[in-house]
Order: structure tokens, then sequence, then C-alpha cells
């Protein structure tokens, strides 16, 4: 039987990437990703200004003192096990939009007839260890609260802007009308810890 | 008497389609006549259990022939021309085996083994098609793919090599199914690697091709599962086992049928004029982007 490990497995293998091309044909099928630029991201200004200001208030200790000072510990606990879920939910958007980069990264790369191999490697690899440890982060958050760890969040939002102007970068050395643009409403800045 | 090897593996692999009808008294008495006389292969008899191998035969054949008469209609033989040669390889194989099952059917079995290594061997045209098409407009992982492909052979080569060394006793019984098994596993590996890449690059692929990859994708894994669990004593002559890799193959002739029913271009990819191709600016960026992203999360870790 053991012998029929190394054709069970490569058979395995078939199936998977099959099923997951396939769920990936199906949902960009679904729904197209859109087309957006940088440089028309001004008009998206108002959303991300509001999506800035939701980081903020999440992370933010102004809430926390209130209700710390001023509530009894029932409140407090429950204020807590809100924030926790609601900064989880807002990480996992991050963790999202980091996954945009990298996929436009590779829409982009897919054309170029000079494409590195081992660079390739790298990224994919460097790519998987930063979504293990986006998700340990979110274990993290879900462990001790969004407020012990908010310093570690907030570096999380420089992060992502970083990334933000590393993709403005990018594509804006790619033709608008030719290029797979992915929308990035990414924060502008950083929660301050 | 003792049993020729050749034919004990084979019965093994319960690849065997009508030769044991042929020889087997049994299934003689049991057997319905399910064809007309023209139809039917004269004094065979099948057992119960093959009467549905032989309505699957013949819709292999029918279904095949039908979707080349369409592919020569809807002027697509020369859009995909490698997948149809071997789509009228395997129909032509199908109609001699026939044949030779009529008017020889004591030859039958080593000239199924013979035509089976033919079948196996024509379909990598099929995957040479597949990178073909899919890789045309991304030279970039046309790259990549070549280099996973030329290590996949090397590992190949290898593997027979060490193989020939250590068991230097060719023997045909245990070898022409083993072979075959191998072939298969690897179209698999190369399928999948493929596939993997196609998925990664988000390479847009058309209606056809899709169809192709699928249909092929399925009929290879049925093969391998089945090679695999066939050479496995007890399996092989299940007759409800032997029937999976003709029914799979069925089932993509169908995915075959109407996904080739017209041309359907690949999407056309972005056009290169207006980039500009800084691959290592942009690879340095992104891994710039996710250390960064690392190091940071290895930090907020340690707080």
């Amino acid at each position: 039987m053991s012998q029929l490990l190394p054709y069970l497995g490569v058979a395995l293998l078939l199936l998977v990437v099959s099923a997951l091309w396939a769920r990936q044909i199906f949902l960009t099928r679904k729904s197209r990703i859109e087309v957006v630029v940088p440089r028309k991201h001004q008009a998206a200004g108002r959303s991300s200004a509001s999506r800035q200001a939701l980081g903020e208030r999440i992370f933010g200790l102004h809430d926390w003192d209130f209700v710390s000072r001023n509530m009894p510990s029932e409140i407090q606990k429950m204020f807590l096990r809100e924030r926790t879920v609601l900064a989880i939910s807002w990480l996992r958007r991050t963790r999202t939009r980091i996954s945009l980069v990298m996929r436009a990264h590779v829409a982009s790369v897919g054309q170029i007839a000079d494409l590195h191999l081992a660079t390739e490697l790298k990224l994919a690899l460097s790519y998987l260890v930063f979504l293990i440890l986006c998700d340990l982060l979110i274990a993290w958050i879900w462990l001790r609260g969004p407020i012990r760890t908010r310093r570690t969040v907030g570096q999380t939002l420089r992060t992502v802007t970083w990334l933000r102007g590393a993709f403005e970068q990018l594509m804006a050395r790619v033709d608008s009308a030719n290029c797979i643009a992915l929308k990035t409403n990414f924060d502008h800045r950083g929660v301050g810890s | 008497m003792e049993e020729h090897p050749y034919r004990r593996q084979s019965q093994s692999l319960g690849l065997l389609r009508f030769p044991d009808t042929v020889h087997t008294n049994e299934g003689r008495e049991k057997m319905p006549i399910l064809f007309p006389p023209c139809v039917l292969i004269s004094r065979l008899r099948p057992p119960a259990a093959s009467v549905f191998e032989q309505i699957l035969w013949w819709m292999e054949i029918a279904t095949e022939a039908f979707i080349l008469l369409r592919s020569i209609n809807a002027r697509l033989y020369g859009k995909y021309l490698t997948f149809f040669i071997y789509l009228t390889a395997v129909l032509l194989i199908d109609l001699l085996r026939f044949s030779v099952l009529t008017l020889h059917p004591s030859v039958y079995a080593p000239f199924y083994w013979y035509t089976q290594f033919l079948h196996a061997g024509v379909g990598y045209a099929v995957i040479l098609e597949i990178y073909k098409h899919t890789l045309n407009n991304s030279p970039g992982v046309a790259r990549i793919a070549r280099t996973f492909v030329w290590g996949v052979l090397g590992v190949v080569i290898l593997k027979v090599t060490l193989n020939a060394v250590i068991r230097p006793v060719w023997s045909t019984a245990t070898t022409s199914t083993e072979l075959e098994r191998d072939m298969r596993a690897v179209q698999a590996l190369l399928l999948a690697g493929i596939i993997a890449l196609l998925a990664y690059y988000v390479v847009p692929t058309g209606r056809n091709l899709r169809g192709i990859i699928f249909g092929y994708s399925a009929y290879i894994y049925s093969s391998v599962v089945s090679l695999a669990f066939g050479s496995l004593p007890g399996y092989g002559l299940r007759p409800g086992w032997r029937l999976v890799q003709p029914t799979v193959y069925l089932a993509a002739l169908v995915v075959w049928c109407c996904t080739l029913w017209s041309y359907s271009p690949d999407p056309a990819t972005e056009t290169e004029s207006k980039i500009d191709r800084d691959y290592k600016l942009i690879a340095e960026q992104t891994r710039r982007a996710l250390s960064r992203a690392r190091s940071f999360l290895k930090m907020g870790g340690e707080l």
C-alpha cells in the first residue's frame, strides 16, 4: 500500500490545484476586479478618510479611557469584547488588501519575459510567511485584546500605508488602460500608538 | 499449469475488456446479447458485468467521432491541432482494438498494452497544446513553466535510470503496467504544474482551453488513481473499480464536446506597448513591502 502513496499524492495534488483554479475562475467571473488606477485615487478619498477614522477609533485610547474611568467592570468587559471583534475584522480586511498587492504584482509581472524564478519563489515564500504572521497577530489580539496590542496594530497600519505607497509607485509605471489594477483604498496614516 | 505473469498482471489491473469474456465459458452462458450481429463482435458473449463496458466503449467511439466531425465543421481542428491529432489517434486506436478483437481475439491482450502505451504517449501532446496556448502571451510564466517541465523530466529520467540499475531484470509483465502508471503520473504532475501557474499568475484562458484542461485533468486523475489501486490485489478484478477509468473518460469527452462546440479565443491579455517592464523594480518593491510587513509583525509579536 505504501508504494501507492506517491501516485495518490500526485493525483490529490492535481485534484486540489484544479479545484482551486476552478474556484478562481468562478469567483473572477462572479465579481470582476475593479479597475482603479492610483491617479484616480482622489475620488475615493472620502471613504478612505472614514476608514482611517474607523481604524483610529477602534484602536485608540480615547474610548477606553472613558469606559475604564466611568463604567463598571461588566461594561468594560463588554467594551473589550466588542473592540476585539472589530479589531480582528479590521485586520482581516488589511490582510486582504496586502493580498491585493501580491495579486497586482503577479498580474503585472506575468507578461514580463525576464522573469526570475528564484525571485518569484522568494516573493511567494515571503508572502506566505506574511500571511501566517498576520494570522498570528489576529490570534494575538484575540487573546490579549485590542488595547494592549494597539502599538502593534499601529505599526500594521503604517506598514500597510507604506505598502500602498510602493504599490502606487508600481502601478504608476503601468499604463492605466492596459493594466489589471486592483482597488486599493488603503488608509493613508497609521494609528498613533 | 502456471499462469502467465503477463496475463496475471493484466487481470490484476482489471484492464482487460473483452479477452476475459472471450475466454470465459461462464460468461458466455450468462450474457445478454446487447448489440445486433453487425455490431456485436462475432462469438463474443460478454458476462453481465461487461455489458456496461461495451456501452461505454461504443459511446466513447461515437463521442470521439462526433467531436472530431464537429471540430472540422466549426473550423476548430486547425486551432487546436495537437489536441485533435491526439483525439484522432485515440479514435483510431479504439477502432483498431475493436478490429483486432473481432478478427484475432487471441492477440488482443498484447495489442491492448502496446496501443495503451501509444495512448499514454500521445497524451503528452495534449499537455504540449495546453502549454503552447495558455502561456503564449506570458513569456515570463512560460519561462518558469519550461524550467518546471525540464525539472520534472530530469527527475523522471533519473528515476528510470536508478530503477534500471537497482532492478536490472527487465520483465514485460511488471514494467508494462508500471510504465503506464508512471507515464500518467508524470502527466498529472505536469498538468498540476501548469494549472498552478495559471492560477497563481491569473493567466486568462478561453472556454476551449479550460474545457481541454479540465477534461484531460479529470481523465488523468482517474487513470492515476485506478492504475495505482488496480495494482493492489483484490481491487483490480472488482467490476465497479474497472469501470472508473472509461466512465471518467466518457465524462471528459462530454466536457470537450460542450466546451469545444465553437471557437472561443483566449481573452486578450494586456498589450505590451505601454507597460514599463522594469521587472527588477517591481519585484524589489514587492519584496521590500513583504519583508517590512513581516519584520514588523515579528516585532509586534514580541510586544
